[in-house]
């Protein structure tokens, strides 16, 4: 006849309130996790769309002739810029650019249309090129006084800044989540040790090695904590990934901001989070354990 | 085997439960402990079990002094005996099999190795029809069997049993007391805390009674 070892610790009945705790905090730190992926990738691809270009703009004269001075500053700022050494493309935006540009700030009607607008001037760097941006901006404002250089430095430092506060941010919550995961494991198997207080005691004096009892209860709270985690993970990584389908159909989650979806293969880390919530459990539930069956005779 | 020297324990601050208790118990022996209710029978086996710590005096137990043997051995020297509980102590959640098996699988023996031994065990205590049951679905009787069983399935060096034929009609507490025989001529010590005279004026074995707390012996070996 064949048999199969019984495990030692007994299936817990109400434990589903554990699991439900460990359950949310993975998927409060999938979200975490998502996010900063998210925020990364996002100012990667700011920092790589700016860095390369520079825009000049030709500010409105306030007095004047407005339309002619426009476009004769215009014309001198290209003039700069293609003679300027590095420089692979300059090229004014349209008038239907600049439009768009505006629409949605104010709108499209007759009214913007009369807007006097500056003129813009976009120029591209040519790859492995340096700058002397400080010299061309001179150079610029000599040949033309409304004009001024914008390297877009400011703006790739302040969106850079975002990213990493976010980063840093979901980070700072993962830290906490890993240590509120960690508390809840070890008071439910201090309170698990208390009910099973009778099965410890025997073990122990027939002889069981402290890490034996350990093993029992580590392999109960982590197959527990994997359960739990690797839903509430999963839960989080649809989410992401119906957030993509929702753009992929045309819904914008948030103006302005990119996309809060994770591809395939981003979603696929958030599986470190059921993996690190089990190593948490494992590890508390082993300590813990360990320190109670010490304070035994 | 087991030498007691002017062991004393106390429970806190409460009055001694033993004094100046001094034995022996040589290799091979078998000794039943009496002693009314009360009269500090658990507490001195419980002391030989290393489930407390003495108030004072000096416990050897296989030639290994306990005030100062270092506490990563204790598990080592608790696997050498075996134990027969009062109130039994099986796990409810394991079944008879299970239980029984318990000491071997501390042991770090695989159950292919033991599984013939446990069945052929519990088919001798008269068990071989319930191996699957739990515990709470046998009788008294049956799960005091199991506690036997359990005590003796790894062959310890020194068998301690409480009030092993309490809750088992004459029959099994006869075949129970042959089966302890048994083991002691296989060389394990024996030391049986009784209240049951027929079992004591069954066998020849040595008797230490108890009063008071303090140990007076009122039989020693006959030949």
């Amino acid at each position: 006849m064949s048999r199969r070892a019984g495990r030692l610790l007994p299936r817990e009945k109400g434990a589903a309130p554990l699991d439900i705790v460990i359950g949310v905090m993975a998927f409060l730190a999938a979200l975490a996790l998502g996010a900063s992926l998210v925020a990364e990738r996002a100012s990667a691809g700011w920092r790589a769309g700016l860095s390369d270009r520079l825009t000049v703009q030709i500010l409105v004269p306030s007095q004047g002739d407005v339309t002619a001075s426009l476009a004769r500053e215009t014309d001198t700022a290209l003039a700069v810029l293609r003679a300027t050494q590095g420089i692979a493309h300059a090229a004014p935006l349209s008038e239907q650019e600049m439009q768009n540009l505006v629409e949605p700030w104010l709108g499209r009607g007759a009214l913007v249309a009369e807007l006097p607008l500056p003129k813009l001037v976009d120029a591209t760097i040519a790859p492995g090129a340096r700058i002397d941006l400080v010299g061309l901006a001179a150079r610029l404002k000599a040949a033309a006084p409304d004009a001024q250089l914008d390297d877009h430095g400011h703006w790739i430092a302040r969106l850079k800044g975002l990213a990493d506060t976010i980063v840093w941010s979901a980070y700072g919550i993962l830290m906490l989540i890993a240590v509120a995961t960690a508390s809840i494991v070890a008071f439910a198997t201090r309170a698990g040790l208390e009910a099973q207080h009778e099965m410890v005691q025997l073990l122990h004096q027939m002889g069981a090695h402290a890490g034996f009892i350990a093993r029992a209860f580590e392999r109960h709270y982590a197959l527990a904590a994997l359960g739990a985690s690797a839903a509430g993970a999963a839960v989080a990584a649809l989410l992401f990934l119906a957030a993509g389908g929702l753009e992929f159909a045309g819904v914008e989650a948030v103006p302005f901001l990119p996309p809060i979806a994770l591809k395939l293969s981003e979603a696929a880390l958030l599986a470190a989070v059921p993996a690190i919530a089990t190593l948490i459990a494992w590890a508390t539930a082993r300590l813990s354990v360990l320190a109670a069956v010490r304070e035994i005779y | 085997m087991v030498r007691f020297e002017n062991v004393g324990m106390r429970y806190s601050s409460g009055p001694e439960v033993l004094r100046d208790v001094t034995f022996l118990l040589e290799a091979g022996s078998f000794t039943f402990l009496t002693g009314l209710s009360g009269a500090g029978k658990t507490t001195l086996l419980k002391l030989i079990y290393l489930a407390e710590p003495p108030s004072r005096g000096l416990i050897t137990l296989f030639g290994n002094d306990m005030a100062t043997a270092r506490r990563v051995d204790f598990p080592a020297i608790r696997r050498r005996i075996g134990v027969v509980f009062q109130d039994f102590r099986l796990l409810p959640h394991l079944s008879a099999f299970d239980n029984v098996a318990l000491p071997l699988r501390l042991a770090g023996r695989h159950e292919g190795e033991y599984e013939h031994d446990v069945e052929e065990l519990l088919s001798w205590v008269g068990l071989g029809d319930r191996m699957n049951a739990k515990p709470a679905t046998l009788s008294g009787g049956e799960q005091q069997r199991i506690a036997i069983a359990r005590a003796v399935v790894a062959r310890p060096d020194l068998l301690i049993a409480d009030e092993p034929t309490g809750n088992v009609d004459p029959e099994i507490g006869a075949r129970l007391i042959r089966l302890f025989g048994e083991l002691n001529r296989l060389g394990t010590t024996i030391l049986i805390a009784t209240h049951d005279r027929a079992l004591i004026e069954s066998t020849k074995a040595r008797e230490m009674r108890l009063v008071d707390g303090r140990l007076v012996e009122l039989r020693t070996v006959r030949t």
